[in-house]
C-alpha cells in the first residue's frame, strides 16, 4: 500500500501533459461542466479534428495498440490518463458510443469486415448511436420487440427505438432487433449493425429536460439490413449488451469524481461570492460533498489497482450509483446556497448561467442512462452481494 | 499508487484476524458487561502487536478493523493508538517497555465538554480503560505530560458495554514526563482518529456480514427476505458505504505515513465516512433483522453499541464535517 506514483507512470504523465500542451484546441480548454445546454452542433468541428489528432498520437484509447489509436499503455497508466483529462475537464470525443461500446463489441464479436470499421469508429470518423431502449424496454431491456426476420439476405427490421443519443447525427447504429418471438425473452435478442441512411428509417429529435434537441426516436419500417450485418452467433445479441471498454471500465468513475470535485470548488466559491461561506449548515453540506468525494477517489483507485493485479474488481459497480447521486446532490445544494435565485438561468440576473440549476437537470442523465441508480442497486445486490432474485 | 496490502500486510491482518476469532467471541463481550476484568487474557495475546503504537499507521489500522469486526473489549486502542505514541513524542523512556507489551498506560486529554484539546480542567473525561492500565498520561493546558499512578477514577457508562471510558481526577500527585508539542499532539491525535475510523469500519463491516447472512437465511412468504428489493437496497447502501469508509480510512493512514500535505482532509474524511457507514450499518442492520434484532439475547446489540460509542469519540461525524469545511473554506 502506497500513494506515490512509480516511475512509469511519471514517464507517461509527463509526456502526456507535453502532448496536451501543444495540441489541445482552445475549445476543448475552455469547456463549461454543464455543457448540453444550447442548441448547436451536436458534435462540433473542432472536436472531431481533436478526436482524431488523440487517434493519430496514440492518445484516444491509451491502453489499445497504436493502430487503434492507443500506446499498449498499462491499467495504471490509463488511470493517469483518465486523470490528467478529467482533471484538465478535456474531453477525449464528444460522442461516446463509437469508442467505447461500439469498438469493444466489434473487436470481440465482430467479422473481420466488421473489425474494420472500428478504428473510424474510434477515430470519430463515423458517428455512432446505440438502439437499445424502446417505449416498452428500459431497464428490462429484454423485453425489446423490434422485429428483425429473415427475407433471403436480408433481415427485414420494424419497430421503434427511443432514447437513442446522437441518432440525429449518426452514420451506424448498433441496434438490438428481436428474432425470435418464440424462446424466452433473452434468447432472442440479435445484434445488428444498421446503416443510418438506408430507406425505412425516421429519426425524429426529442429535446430533453432543458429544452435542447438530443436524442432522438428511431422508426423502422420494413428496413433492409444484409445478413452479413449480423454481429456474433443469432439470438446471441444478450450477451454482447454488456460489451464496453473492459481495461478502462475500472477507470470509468474518474470523470465522475472528478466533475464531483469541479462541482465542490465551485460550490465553495459559490458560497464565498453570495455571502453564504460562514453559514453553519452551508459549511457542513459541502464538507459532507468534499468528504463523499475523497472516499470515492479512494475507492476507485482501490478498485483500479486490484483491477490492475487480479484483472477483475467489484468496486466500480459501486462507482456509478455513488457518483451520479452526489452530483445530483452538489448541483441542488448550488441552487439552494443561491436562495431566491436558485432556479435563476437568466445570464443577467443569475450566478454563473444558470450553471447549478441547468446543471442539476442535466445531473439526472446520470442517474437514469446507462442503467438507473436503482438498477445499480439490484446489480450490487445480486451480483456483487450475491442476493436471490426477487 | 497501490491500494493492494503487501504480503506482510495480509499476514498481519490475517493472522489477527485469526487470533481474534478464537479469542474473542460474543460470550467474551457478553461476560465483560459485568466483569470488567473480562477481556485482560485477550490483552495477553495482543501484547505482541504491542510494537504499532510507534508503527505505521497503515498497520496499525489493519489490526483496529479486526478488533471493530469482533468489537473486542481491549486497551490495545488506548495504549497503541494514544499512551505510546504520546511517550515517543516526548522521549519518555518507559516507551520501550510499553512497545514490548510490557507496560500499559493511558491518555487524560478532554475536559467536561468532551473534546479532544489541551485544556486547563484537572477533571478529566472519556479516558480509556483508565482502571486497567498502569498509567495514566495526563495532559495539561501547557501540554506538560504527568504520568499518574492509579489515580481516583469512575466509570462513566456508555451505550457501549465494549469499551471502557473514565473520568479521571488528573490533580493527584504524579511524574512529570515532559511537554508535548502542538504540532506532535495534534499528529497523535489524528493518528488515533484515523485508527478508530478503521475500528468503525471493522465494526461496520460486521454488522453488514450479519445482515446479509440473515437475509439469505431469513425466509418470510415463502421466499428469503434478501430477494425482497427493499432489503437489496439497504444492503447494497450498506456495502457502498463501508467500501467507501474502508477506502477513506487507508487513503487517510497512507497520507499520514507519507507525511502528505493531504493528511489533514483525509482525517476529517476518513471519521466522518466511517462514521456513517457504521451508523448506517447499525440502523439498517437492525431493521434487517426485525424482531431478533431488539433482543438482549442477539449479538447483534454489541456492535450497534460499538458503533455508535466509538462515533461519539474523537469527534463524531458532524463535528469531523465542520472540521473539514474550516479547512476548505
Ligand atoms: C440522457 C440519456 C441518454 C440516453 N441515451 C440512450 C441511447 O443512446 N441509447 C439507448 O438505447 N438508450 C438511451 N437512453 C435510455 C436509458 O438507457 C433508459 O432511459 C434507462 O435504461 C431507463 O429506462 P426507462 O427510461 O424506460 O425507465 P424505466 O425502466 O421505465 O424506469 C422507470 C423507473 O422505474 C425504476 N425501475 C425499473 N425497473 C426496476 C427494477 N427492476 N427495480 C427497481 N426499479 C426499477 C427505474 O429505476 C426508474 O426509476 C438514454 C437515456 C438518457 C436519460
Amino acid at each position: 500500500m502506497h500513494l506515490a506514483w512509480g516511475p512509469d507512470e511519471e514517464a507517461f504523465r509527463a509526456e502526456l501533459l507535453a502532448f496536451l500542451d501543444e495540441h489541445t484546441p482552445m475549445e476543448a480548454r475552455t469547456r463549461r461542466d454543464f455543457q448540453g445546454c444550447e442548441d448547436g452542433e451536436v458534435i462540433p468541428a473542432w472536436s472531431r479534428a481533436w478526436q482524431a489528432t488523440l487517434f493519430d498520437h496514440g492518445w484516444m484509447i491509451p491502453g489499445y495498440p497504436p493502430e487503434l489509436g492507443g500506446r499498449d499503455a498499462t491499467p495504471v497508466q490509463t488511470l493517469v490518463y483518465l486523470e490528467e483529462m478529467a482533471a484538465r475537464g478535456i474531453p477525449r470525443s464528444m460522442h461516446f458510443p463509437g469508442y467505447a461500446i461500439v469498438a469493444p463489441t466489434l473487436l470481440e464479436h465482430g467479422t473481420d469486415e466488421q473489425r474494420a470499421l472500428v478504428p473510424a469508429a474510434i477515430r470519430g470518423d463515423t458517428v455512432w448511436c446505440i438502439g437499445m431502449s424502446e417505449p416498452n424496454a428500459g431497464s428490462d431491456l429484454a423485453g425489446l420487440t423490434t422485429r428483425a426476420e429473415l427475407d433471403g439476405d436480408d433481415f427485414v427490421v420494424n419497430g421503434q427505438k427511443v432514447w437513442t443519443s446522437y441518432a440525429t447525427v449518426a452514420e451506424k447504429c448498433c441496434c438490438y432487433v428481436r428474432t425470435d418471438p418464440h424462446v424466452p425473452k433473452h434468447k432472442g435478442i440479435s445484434l445488428l449493425v444498421v446503416d443510418m441512411d438506408t430507406p425505412g428509417i425516421e429519426v425524429r429529435p426529442l429535446r430533453h429536460i432543458t429544452g435542447v434537441a438530443d436524442f432522438a426516436e428511431v422508426f423502422f419500417t420494413d428496413v433492409r439490413v444484409p445478413r452479413t450485418n449480423l454481429v456474433g452467433a443469432p439470438n446471441d445479441g444478450w450477451r454482447l449488451t454488456q460489451g464496453s471498454l473492459a481495461h478502462e471500465r475500472a477507470g470509468l468513475w474518474v470523470e465522475g469524481v472528478a466533475r464531483l470535485e469541479q462541482a465542490i470548488t465551485g460550490l465553495i466559491d459559490l458560497a464565498h461570492r453570495r455571502g453564504v461561506a460562514g453559514d453553519p449548515v452551508v459549511r457542513r453540506k459541502i464538507a459532507e460533498a468534499s468528504s463523499r468525494a475523497t472516499s470515492l477517489r479512494a475507492l476507485g483507485y482501490k478498485g483500479i489497482t486490484s483491477f490492475a493485479r487480479q484483472g477483475a474488481s467489484p468496486e466500480h459497480s459501486y462507482m456509478k450509483l455513488a457518483t451520479s447521486e452526489a452530483g445530483k446532490a452538489c448541483f441542488e445544494l448550488g441552487m439552494e446556497i443561491q436562495g431566491a435565485y436558485g432556479s435563476v438561468v437568466d445570464e443577467e440576473r443569475g450566478e454563473e448561467a444558470g450553471r447549478w440549476a441547468l446543471g442539476f437537470l442535466i445531473s439526472f442523465a446520470n442517474t437514469i442512462a446507462g442503467g438507473t441508480s436503482e438498477i445499480q442497486r439490484n446489480i450490487i445486490a445480486q451480483r456483487v452481494l450475491g442476493l436471490p432474485r426477487s | 499508487m497501490d491500494f493492494t496490502l503487501t504480503s506482510e500486510q495480509e499476514l498481519l491482518r490475517d493472522s489477527v484476524r485469526a487470533l481474534l476469532a478464537r479469542e474473542c467471541p460474543t460470550s467474551l463481550l457478553r461476560a465483560h458487561i459485568d466483569d470488567l476484568g473480562a477481556g485482560e487474557p485477550l490483552w495477553a495475546q495482543l501484547r505482541e502487536f504491542a510494537a504499532l503504537g510507534t508503527g505505521a499507521t497503515v498497520d496499525l489500522c489493519l489490526v483496529m478493523e479486526q478488533l471493530g469486526y469482533v468489537a473486542a473489549p481491549s486497551p490495545f486502542f488506548a495504549i497503541t493508538c494514544l499512551y505510546a505514541p504520546v511517550l515517543a513524542a516526548i522521549g519518555e523512556s518507559d516507551l520501550d517497555a510499553v512497545l514490548a507489551g510490557e507496560a500499559t498506560g493511558t491518555v487524560a486529554l478532554a475536559g467536561a465538554d468532551g473534546a479532544w484539546h489541551a485544556n486547563a480542567e484537572s477533571a478529566k473525561t472519556f479516558v480509556p480503560d483508565a482502571a486497567t492500565v498502569d498509567l495514566v498520561a495526563a495532559i495539561d493546558a501547557n501540554r506538560a505530560v504527568t504520568l499518574l499512578a492509579a489515580p481516583p477514577v469512575r466509570r462513566i457508562e456508555t451505550l457501549d458495554t465494549t469499551r471502557q471510558l473514565y473520568d479521571v481526577e488528573t490533580g493527584v500527585p504524579g511524574t512529570a514526563a515532559g511537554v508535548i508539542s502542538h504540532d506532535a499532539l495534534s499528529g497523535v491525535l489524528e493518528r488515533a482518529t484515523v485508527a478508530l475510523a478503521a475500528e468503525m469500519v471493522g465494526t461496520a463491516r460486521r454488522l453488514f456480514d450479519m445482515s446479509l447472512a440473515y437475509a439469505t437465511k431469513r425466509v418470510q412468504f415463502g421466499v428469503p427476505i434478501g430477494s425482497f428489493q427493499a432489503i437489496q437496497h439497504k444492503l447494497a447502501d450498506m456495502s457502498l458505504d463501508v467500501e467507501r469508509a474502508w477506502s477513506a480510512v487507508y487513503y487517510a493512514a497512507m497520507t499520514i505515513d507519507a507525511v502528505a500535505d493531504d493528511r489533514h482532509r483525509a482525517t476529517h474524511a476518513a471519521k466522518a465516512s466511517a462514521g456513517e457507514a457504521a451508523t448506517r450499518a447499525a440502523k439498517d442492520g437492525v431493521q434487517i433483522h426485525g424482531g431478533i434484532g431488539f433482543t438482549w439475547e442477539h449479538d447483534l446489540q454489541f456492535f450497534i453499541r460499538r458503533a455508535y460509542g466509538a462515533e461519539a469519540l474523537l469527534g463524531p461525524t458532524g463535528w469531523h464535517h465542520d472540521r473539514l469545511a474550516d479547512l476548505l473554506m
